[in-house]
Order: structure tokens, then C-alpha cells, then sequence
């Protein structure tokens, strides 16, 4: 009977290994994301004092030299040394994602949490303001800051953060309102502890973990948003090495000048990859019903 | 007068025709047990989280120790809860999976200021745990490590950590093992002689109640249909429908049960209710 079945359909006759998270230690894909990752944060840290060259010096009768031995990214169209410039650029482009998570975590968690435990009519209110949050695209908001307080990478932070935390508030509030209503918090209100220890020693702490994965995954977005900004004009501006900025200059020399645009690009798309893959081993980690086999 | 004094409370939740709880009433003295029976959807269980102020009443009053509960400030609520503590019917997820032993234990004599010495407290834990069976070297672990009777344990030192006056067990044994109920309802009985527990003990299992409680209260579609002593209650039940309770336990003897089964038929006039596993 199983040989009317096409082959992979069929009943294994040897059964698959289990899959491979289960194993013990971090699968290989994870464990080399992990280190790019930590090796992305220390060039963010150390770049300016690793780069062999000067940013920002431009020297002309350097220019849109192909890589070399000299220059291992070739230069850009003002004789710049590429390589010191992805390495300087990790620092501002990570720098301004950062910044502009933390922003989005900090409120994005505060109006969740308040909005899910608040009553109804704080709930209401906070939620609607969420939605015009939700509804401001976060382009045209940074022009409009541009147009403010000037185009800048300040300008393109504050304009991603405004539009990047109502996603967080809403995803705090709806995985705090199911987490109230666990077993485990109605029996700490049993026990008699008090509302701000309810939720930050109960509610928060089972509530998180999908922030901090939500987190580790946006560092992507939010790097190719600030990229992007700075692409169009309105984020990072000439001479910054922001990684998006880079591009975007480079993008008219992109015949004869591959280099000034491709390591930008590659630079962004390791980094971004690196970032998912350890936000979903760090999910599996963090959880610490998956954590040492535990019983159930 | 009474430990814990239970009048006419009432709730209807949002949306339902049948209140949930109908004026139910029924007092506890120190250092006695009594058993809430009754089938599921019965009301027991809302009972239980009405008398420890996890839900609040439409009506009536529930007085601890001369403090009355209902509608009482938060702070008050608080502060009776050094005195009434609560154990859950599942211990998989009454527990924060997020606190160790030491911290899940310790945290009543935190919260209530009974002791604010990290050491001592760490002392009162062992204390605790080794009185329910447990020992110092759980202190750093986390429930996902335990069984469900282990858990349950667990469940009832931090219920019984800040010396409760009552405690109110919602189904304590029904989310375990058969083989580990036993030694849970012992240990139950065993703290209430010696720490002088009033116990309110919910079960829809008549033998548990039957082994545990001096008092029983049989509960049928959110009112008290019969209260009394065990033996009146299990020897001579007066309402229809606590007799009805009773003769759907079956008997483990297949001569007497057969006997039994034919004699409840041949005199069926109240239909049994079903009483769930």
C-alpha cells in the first residue's frame, strides 16, 4: 500500500534524527551568526581606532581605486578608503538602531503594560494613540523632522522610533493581558504581594521573551529603515560613512565603482542576517520551558 | 464566633441568566476542615476565589477573624491574606516558572514583612519545605524540575510559609497522579493538626472529602443544598440531590456494585447527576 504513495509521502523507513535544536549545544548556522554578531558589536566599538585609513579624508587622485592590497574595499568616488568606512559606519549605523530600539522598548513596553492592566478607558485611549502612531509613515515623518530640525541622523532616529513603537506596545499589551490571567499571577495575588510586584517580578518577566526576540529581529528592519532614510537623503548626511549613506552615494558610480557600493551592501545584509538568526536561537535559549529538558 | 464567617454571597459573571454563586453561607471554625462537593459547573471553585477576594462579589459578606473582606480596601485585602492562603488545582501552572524554590517559598514572608532578613528568610524556607517533605537542595530550582506532586508541595510551602490561619485548597489532589493524591491529602491532614489550619477543602472526588473534612457542603447549581457533619452528610443525606451524589459513587466490590446498580435503577425517580472523573 505505502508503494502507491509517492517517496516522499511514504513512510520513512529509517527515522530522522531528531531536529538538530534539540541536541545539545548551538547549531552550527546559530553558533557562526553569534559570532559575526559579536564580532559586528566590537567593530562598532573599536572601528575609528582599527580602520587603516582616514574616514573622511578625501584624496581625489585616490579616486574609484578597485580593491587592492592597499585599499582591501577599493576607494569611493572622493578617494575615500572604503574598508574604514564600512568599519566606521558599523558604529553609526548600529549606534542609531540601538538608540532607536531602546527608545521603542522603553515605551513600547510601558504603554503595553499600562494599556493591558489600565482599565478600559486607559486602554482605549492609549490604543488610539497607538493607531496614529501606527498610521505615520515613518518616511514622511522624517522628512517632516528633517524639514524641523534639520536632515540628520538624529532626525531619522527620532522619526523610526515614533513610528516603530506602537508596533511594541501592541504586541507588550496583548501578550500581558494573556499573561494576567495565568494561574501562576492569580495565585500572587493570593499570596497578597503587592500591584508593582505583580507586574514586575509575575507579569513582565513571563512576558518578555518575545520582546527580546521581537528586538533581535528588528535590528534588521530598523538598520535597513535608517539605511534607507539616509539612502534618500533624509537620514545620515555626506561625508557620515552610515552604511545606507554610503550606497546612496556610491549608487551613481555603481560601472566603474562596484566596490564603494557592495561592501556597504554586504556589510548591511551580514549583519542583518546574523541578527535574525541569533534572535531565533536566543528564543529557543530564553525560554526556559524549551531550557534543560525541563519535566512537561 | 467563627474564624471565618461566609453570608449570602452572590456572583453573576457578565453574560450568564444563572448566578454562578447563590447566596451561599457557611462558616469555619479554627482549626476545622470543611469539604465544598458538588459536580463540575457546580460553583465550588467560584466559591473558593469569592471567599479569597480573587473575585469580587455582587452580595453578601465574608468575614475574617471580625475583618470583613467584601469591598474592603486593597491594603486590608492584603493584610488578611498573611491569613488565608490559597492552593491551586494545577501545579504546573500555579507556579512562576520564572522564580526558583527559595524565592517561590520565601516570597509570602517578603511580601507580608515577616521576614525581611535574606538569611532567616532562607531558614524559614528550608523550615517550610522540609515540613512538607522537601529539602534544602530544591532551594535553587526551578518547578519545571518537579513532578506534579513535587510541585504541588511546592504549591502548598508557599501557601503555608507565612502560617496561615485557613487555607483554601481548590482542588488540590485532582490534577495528580492517583498514586501521589494519597500522600498529598495526608500531608494536608498532617499541617492542619499541627499548624492548627482551618482547612476549606473543594473537591468533586466524596472520598477525599470524606477522608479530610469533618464538615461537608454539598453544592448544586451555585447554592448549598445540604451542609452538615460528614457522617450526617455521608450517612443520612437529607436533600434528593445529595443522595442522588452519593449513589453515583461506584462501589469497588462487582457483587455489590451489580446489586447496587440494580436496586438505583428499579427506584430511579431522581435522575443521577453526572459526576465527572
Amino acid at each position: 500500500m505505502t508503494a502507491l504513495l509517492p517517496a516522499r509521502l511514504r513512510p520513512s523507513s529509517s527515522p530522522r534524527r531528531a531536529p538538530r535544536r534539540r541536541r545539545r549545544g548551538v547549531p552550527v548556522a546559530e553558533r557562526i551568526a553569534l559570532v559575526v554578531v559579536v564580532l559586528i558589536i566590537v567593530i562598532a566599538i573599536i572601528g575609528p581606532w582599527i580602520a587603516p585609513y582616514d574616514p573622511y579624508r578625501v584624496d581625489l587622485a585616490q579616486a574609484l581605486q578597485p580593491p587592492s592590497a592597499a585599499h582591501w574595499f577599493g576607494t569611493d568616488v572622493n578617494g575615500r578608503d572604503v574598508l574604514s568606512r564600512v568599519l566606521v559606519g558599523a558604529q553609526v549605523t548600529l549606534s542609531a538602531t540601538g538608540i532607536v530600539l531602546l527608545i521603542t522598548l522603553v515605551i513600547g513596553v510601558i504603554v503595553g503594560t499600562v494599556a493591558a492592566l489600565g482599565g478600559r478607558v486607559v486602554d482605549e485611549v492609549l490604543m488610539r494613540i497607538t493607531d496614529i502612531g501606527l498610521a505615520l509613515p515613518s518616511i514622511i515623518l522624517a522628512l517632516g523632522f528633517a524639514v524641523a530640525l534639520g536632515p540628520g541622523l538624529q532626525s531619522a532616529v527620532v522619526a523610526i522610533a515614533a513610528t516603530w513603537w506602537p508596533g511594541y506596545a501592541r504586541l507588550v499589551r496583548s501578550i500581558v493581558r494573556e499573561t494576567r490571567h495565568a494561574e501562576f499571577v492569580e495565585s500572587a495575588v493570593a499570596l497578597g504581594v503587592s500591584r508593582w510586584r505583580l507586574v514586575t517580578k509575575h507579569i513582565l518577566p513571563n512576558s518578555l521573551d518575545p520582546m527580546y526576540v521581537q528586538v533581535t529581529l528588528d535590528v534588521a528592519a530598523v538598520m535597513l529603515v535608517i539605511s534607507g532614510l539616509s539612502f534618500v537623503g533624509v537620514g545620515a548626511q555626506v561625508p557620515s560613512a552610515e552604511w545606507g549613506a554610503m550606497i546612496a552615494s556610491a549608487a551613481d558610480n555603481v560601472l566603474n565603482g562596484w566596490w564603494a557600493l557592495v561592501f556597504p551592501g554586504l556589510a548591511i545584509a551580514i549583519t542583518a542576517i546574523a541578527f535574525n538568526l541569533s534572535g531565533d536561537w536566543l528564543r529557543v535559549r530564553q525560554d526556559p520551558t524549551l531550557r534543560d529538558g525541563g519535566a512537561r | 464566633m467563627s474564624l471565618l464567617a461566609v453570608t449570602e454571597v452572590t456572583k453573576r459573571f457578565a453574560g450568564q441568566h444563572a448566578p454562578a454563586v447563590d447566596s451561599v453561607s457557611f462558616t469555619l471554625e479554627r482549626g476545622s476542615a470543611l469539604g465544598l462537593v458538588g459536580e463540575s459547573g457546580s460553583g465550588k471553585s467560584t466559591t473558593a476565589r469569592l471567599v479569597a477576594g480573587l473575585i469580587k462579589p455582587d452580595a453578601g459578606s465574608v468575614v475574617l477573624d471580625g475583618t470583613e473582606l467584601v469591598g474592603a480596601p486593597r491594603a486590608t485585602l492584603q493584610a488578611a491574606r498573611r491569613e488565608l492562603q490559597f492552593v491551586f488545582q494545577d501545579p504546573f501552572s500555579s507556579l512562576n516558572p520564572r522564580m526558583r524554590v527559595s524565592e517561590l517559598v520565601g516570597e509570602g514572608l517578603l511580601v507580608h514583612g515577616i521576614e525581611r532578613d535574606a538569611a532567616k528568610r532562607r531558614d524559614r524556607v528550608v523550615e517550610t519545605l522540609e515540613s512538607v517533605g522537601l529539602d534544602s537542595s530544591h532551594l535553587d530550582r526551578y518547578p519545571r524540575s518537579f513532578s506534579g506532586g513535587q510541585r504541588q508541595r511546592i504549591a502548598i510551602a508557599r501557601a503555608i510559609a507565612v502560617r496561615p490561619r485557613v487555607l483554601i485548597c481548590d482542588e488540590p489532589v485532582s490534577s495528580l497522579d492517583v498514586s501521589v493524591q494519597a500522600q498529598v491529602l495526608n500531608l494536608l491532614g498532617d499541617l492542619r493538626e499541627k499548624l492548627d489550619l482551618a482547612l476549606l477543602f473543594i473537591a468533586h472526588d466524596l472520598a477525599v472529602v470524606r477522608y479530610l473534612c469533618d464538615r461537608v457542603a454539598v453544592m448544586n447549581g451555585g447554592r448549598i443544598v445540604e451542609i452538615g457533619s460528614r457522617d450526617q452528610v455521608y450517612e443520612h443525606p437529607q436533600d434528593a440531590y445529595t443522595r442522588a451524589l452519593l449513589d453515583a459513587v461506584p462501589v469497588p466490590d462487582p457483587a455489590r456494585e451489580r446489586a447496587r446498580r440494580s436496586a438505583l435503577a428499579a427506584s430511579r425517580s431522581v435522575t443521577a447527576p453526572g459526576v465527572n472523573s
